[in-house]
């Protein structure tokens, strides 16, 4: 069996949710049947302008095909039909504009699956909003396979897509809120699909006293990681954290890891510790009273997980469906709505060790029945079998 | 069991059982002990009446309780009995506006404050545009000074140069005029030489 796995960008360098998703599981399906990469040469998502070289490339023992992006995004334009398309009634042909616009503009790509669906058994779709996958799906419907990552966010209203949903011969979903939401847009339960999400691994000799050594921490602290953005609700977590200081006089600290595109308030117990390489990050996650997910949106969350693989509590932002069905499903962390329940939470999983470390036992559990490697293999192998039969 | 350690005194402890830990049941007794507390009496002066609502139905005036006027109700109502049909006909259809009224009213006030939501954000995006903006105006304008300050020394320096440059001009003007004279001189003083007889 031969697999293409179609992706917006590929590459060691690029470390975006879907993309990264992508990679992993690409490097842990090779064992089984012949993989390839099809993508495009850009390196940066804003963008998408040509960083790669054009052609063939092995990445860690994987074929990519790298193909040219014809056109740049151009921020300021792409903004303005967004907001149109977001915001005022549009029509079908706004819409396709809005995907030619997103990008990444690679037609090359699309004539490559046209005139090579036969050299393949499987094409498997990442990220549903790009253009690749809308217009690789529609080359080759029969053979593809989607793996959305969507989260509840403006862009799944586009009629486009639910047109999209329908149109793959499976679909591999991320979460049951995810599955639910893009059943409940698309009427899409015909399709064959089944939630499998991705794994994760974790170093086994994690050490908190090595990171706090190194980076000259002290004391409690709860930490987050990802990018530091308005968008992943950051500012709101600020607000959070220091209403929960200023009312509680808690020593606690908030340890900021990853690249901020955001003004980070000055507080001395707010600490940003910039992109950590993979040993401090796990360093700095094993140390942690809890981890802190403020995200509104996700399909996915990969630090989640990875919290969870290391016995760490998590308290998630409720608005986001899929972090709280997380929460209730694996028992494994505590949620917040608003400030209240922020401090209120927060408080609790201080004030008891206990709790924390059952939680964080709970999460292991849920990590190891749901997101092991072996478990994420046996469905995607499940699904591809099941295809192939029929 | 857990009594809470972050618990207050005076509230609902939140109870973990830590054999079958429960998360849904945490934070719902979470929520019921945030439901639970009181309004801090700032945060409700501060909250205040809403402008558009009164603060609280006017009071019907007591009754001063006078044994004459209660018989004069009694006869009163005595006498309206044969048309009380007549006046709870007209009284209900004005509580059926006034219903409805209200509903328009308290629809009007959730479209008022989903629509403040949505100016709030509105505001909070285009004030973070604007000191983005300004921001990369004043480095603008700090170079643009920059470059004027320098300008300015630029053309003081020109000035002075070509003054000198001017006058010196001027000397060498002066030099190649005597240069001339000694030249015109010397060539007289060679063609007189020239014509002297040799001896």
């Amino acid at each position: 069996m031969k697999v293409a796995f179609v992706v917006q960008r590929y590459g060691l360098e690029v470390n975006g949710g879907a993309e990264l998703h992508c990679r992993w599981v690409a490097e842990h399906l090779r064992k089984y049947f012949e993989v390839e990469v099809l993508t495009t040469r850009a390196a940066d998502y804003v963008t998408w302008r040509n960083h790669y070289p054009e052609g063939v490339e092995t990445v860690n023992g994987i074929t990519v095909r790298r193909f040219p992006v014809a056109r740049p995004r151009h921020p300021q334009r792409f903004g303005r039909i967004q907001e149109f398309v977001f915001h005022h009634e549009h029509g079908e042909e706004d819409e396709l504009r809005w995907l030619e616009e997103e990008g990444p503009l690679a037609p090359a790509l699309i004539d490559y699956i046209k005139g090579h669906r036969d050299d393949y058994d499987f094409f498997i779709f990442f990220s549903y909003r790009y253009y690749h996958s809308y217009w690789g799906i529609d080359a080759v419907r029969e053979k593809s396979l989607l793996v959305p990552t969507a989260e509840r966010d403006p862009v799944t209203n586009l009629r486009i897509f639910h047109e999209l949903f329908r149109k793959p011969r499976a679909l591999v979903y991320n979460s049951p809120e995810e599955r639910a939401m893009i059943n409940a847009l698309a009427g899409n339960e015909a399709v064959p699909g089944d939630v499998v999400g991705v794994g994760t691994e974790v170093p086994a000799d994690a050490a908190p006293e090595r990171f706090r050594s190194r980076h000259g921490v002290e004391g409690e602290y709860i930490i987050y990681l990802g990018r530091i953005d308005e968008n992943k609700g950051c500012r709101r977590l600020f607000d959070h954290f220091l209403r929960f200081k200023r009312e509680t006089g808690s020593p606690v600290k908030l340890l900021l890891v990853g690249n901020s595109i955001l003004r980070i308030p000055a507080h001395p117990d707010l600490l940003y510790m910039g992109f950590l390489p993979e040993e401090d990050k796990f360093d700095a996650l094993a140390g942690a009273a809890a981890l802190v997910m403020p995200s509104f949106y996700e399909s996915l969350s990969m630090v989640t997980l990875e919290a969870w693989a290391m016995r760490r509590p998590v308290l998630a932002n409720a608005q986001c469906e899929v972090l709280k069905g997380q929460c209730l499903r694996s028992n494994g962390g505590l949620f917040y709505e608003n400030d209240e329940e922020f401090k209120e939470a927060l408080g609790l999983l201080l004030a008891d060790a206990r709790l924390r470390e059952i939680l964080g036992e709970n999460g292991r559990r849920y990590f190891d029945a749901n997101y092991a490697w072996g478990i994420i293999e046996g469905k995607y192998l499940a699904l591809l079998n099941s295809l192939r039969g029929t | 069991m857990n009594d809470g350690t972050n618990n207050r005194r005076d509230e609902t402890p939140i109870r973990v059982d830590y054999d079958r830990i429960d998360v849904g049941d945490i934070m719902a007794q979470v929520r019921a002990r945030i439901a639970a507390r009181p309004v801090p009496p700032d945060e409700a002066q501060a909250a205040g009446p809403r402008p558009d609502r009164p603060a609280s139905l006017p009071d019907f005036p007591a009754p001063d309780g006078g044994e004459g006027r209660s018989r004069a109700k009694r006869l009163l109502l005595k006498l309206m009995k044969p048309i009380t049909p007549l006046i709870k006909l007209a009284i209900l259809p004005v509580n059926e506006e006034l219903v409805r009224t209200v509903r328009v009213l308290d629809h009007a006030n959730r479209q008022l404050d989903s629509l403040t939501a949505r100016v709030d954000r509105d505001i909070h995006r285009v004030e973070s545009q604007l000191f983005e903006r300004l921001g990369r105006l004043d480095t603008q304008l700090a170079i643009t000074k920059e470059n004027v300050k320098l300008l300015h020394a630029l053309s003081h320096n020109l000035v002075v140069e070509l003054t000198k440059l001017k006058i010196e001009h001027e000397a060498l003007r002066n030099k190649v005029r005597i240069l001339e004279k000694d030249f015109e001189t010397l060539g007289k003083r060679e063609r007189a030489l020239e014509k002297r007889p040799r001896r």
